[in-house]
């Protein structure tokens, strides 16, 4: 068997109906490796993400995530769940648990660990967002920024090998994305295996090995951060650049 | 009509009444009971993706809101014996009541469950929940909040339906005034007597739905 990366896209094809939105793609992420994804609105990054931990299932080609074929009847969907965290751009937090029930609910139930055990973690993991005196606030209580924050740790918790972030600064109030960005950041430095759907040039450019630029489905160029922004290949990289660093 | 109104007639049948009430009340009770079972098991079989539960799931609820509740009475109080079930007149009724009100809490419930947005699926999906864990720990839990209201809007329609009991002279509050109503000739008395005690019933009810939700907005507030 050849060797292969922690998440490795191997022509991978998906569509809505009529509408190619994956177009044979291949890409490989290293363990460890951070990944920027962007692209336009449509092009495909959120639904590229989303297929890693089966949110959304793909048509045809390969699909391996730590050695399972996602989608594969003999891959156990659930347990590869379990090391895979998902930051949603819309938060997702539970209203009805705290901040500290929301970071231990899944390792209490899924990784069944003893309640007290998970509590400590959590407390922990809440801190190093960021949040220590948020541990009982409910999410309506909280900032879009914090409520980030607390999903992040609601990931941490699982003690993922992955994490993908699925746009995790747009529905933030300017003043707000850099705390998410700082979390990430330090998650990254940690050696966690990242993929990034963002826009956050700056977030890209210090932790980033690699930025993949979509459009329309398909992944057009793909490059480090340096290389990507300082020189752009493609015409429509270049639009896209001069678009989003317009301001 | 008013004038000769007679209030010494009323506390003259108030035992009558009074049990007529009681009656109401635990067969209500026992039917809403009944009607939740009822409601939760249609509500499974109705969110299954398969047909198979799912089609006759649909077909009851609709049957049984197509149809007036006195004719699904009437089925029941003459065909369960033709069936060979022989039971009380009060037995048939709490089934009919259970079976009725069943199929609008089913959809009360499927309402609840659709009403927890989309996300909140996805994010216990990707934490690695099972579709039993994610329902038990975050969807049930959410929809139980915004169903709670909707119920007790229905147990108010089922004590007001089981007045159609008195038509299989079951001892309810209802058949309490129409005894009275025929015995001296004074529908008046009799059945504005009853409407005072559903208004009773109905404001306690009421209460109990602005005590729960007061219980429900302070723990755990959504925005």
């Amino acid at each position: 068997m050849t060797k292969t990366g922690m998440i490795d896209f191997r022509g991978v094809n998906k569509w809505f109906g009529a509408l190619n939105v994956l177009k044979d793609i291949t890409l490989s992420v290293e363990p460890r490796e951070v990944v920027v994804v962007c692209g336009p609105s449509g092009s495909g990054k959120s639904t590229l993400i989303r297929c890693v931990n089966g949110l959304e299932t793909i048509k045809d080609g390969n699909l391996i995530v730590d050695g399972q074929r996602v989608g594969d009847p003999a891959t156990n969907m659930t347990s590869l769940r379990t090391e895979i965290g998902f930051v949603f751009q819309s938060f997702n937090l539970y209203p009805h648990k705290t901040a500290l029930e929301n970071v231990t609910l899944a390792p209490i139930h899924v990784r069944k660990i003893p309640r007290a055990e998970a509590e400590k973690a959590g407390r922990e993991l809440l801190a190093k967002v960021g949040l220590a005196d948020k541990v009982n606030a409910y999410p309506a209580q909280l900032s879009g920024g914090q409520q980030q924050r607390v999903a992040i740790a609601r990931c941490l918790g699982m003690r993922p090998k992955i994490m993908l972030f699925d746009e995790p600064t747009s529905a933030l109030d300017p003043e707000m994305i850099s705390e998410v960005l700082d979390v990430m950041v330090a998650v990254a430095e940690e050696g966690m295996t990242m993929m990034v759907v963002t826009h956050e040039m700056g977030f890209a450019r210090k932790v980033a090995q690699r930025v993949v630029f979509m459009d329309a489905g398909a992944i057009v160029e793909s490059g480090t951060p340096d290389e990507f922004f300082s020189h752009p290949r493609t015409d429509r990289s270049r639009a896209f650049l001069s678009k989003i660093l317009r301001h | 009509m008013l004038e000769n109104f007679s209030f010494r007639t009323i506390v003259e049948y108030l035992p009558l009444f009074g049990q007529g009430l009681v009656t109401t009340v635990w067969l209500s009770a026992l039917s809403f009971v009944g009607a939740l079972i009822v409601g939760i098991v249609l509500c499974a079989m109705n969110l299954q993706r398969g047909w198979l539960f799912r089609a006759p799931a649909k077909a009851y609820i609709d049957a049984v809101r197509a149809t007036p509740l006195l004719a699904q009475l009437y089925f029941l109080y003459f065909g369960l014996p033709r069936l060979g079930f022989v039971l009380p007149e009060l037995v048939v009724g709490i089934i009919a009541l259970s079976l009725n009100s069943g199929a609008y809490i089913a959809e009360i419930i499927r309402a609840g469950i659709l009403s927890i947005p989309r996300g909140q699926v996805e994010a216990s999906v990707a934490s690695g929940m099972t579709y039993v864990q994610r329902m038990r720990l975050v969807v049930l839990p959410q929809a139980f909040k915004v169903t709670i209201p909707p119920l007790l809007g229905q147990a108010i329609v089922l004590v007001k339906d089981s007045a159609l009991l008195s038509l299989i002279s079951v001892a309810e509050l209802t058949r309490a005034g129409q005894l009275l109503a025929s015995d001296r000739f004074m529908p008046a008395e009799g059945f504005l007597t009853i409407a005072a005690f559903y208004l009773l019933l109905y404001y306690c009810i009421k209460g109990l739905a602005v005590l729960s939700s007061r219980w429900l907005g302070t723990a755990g507030a959504r925005a």
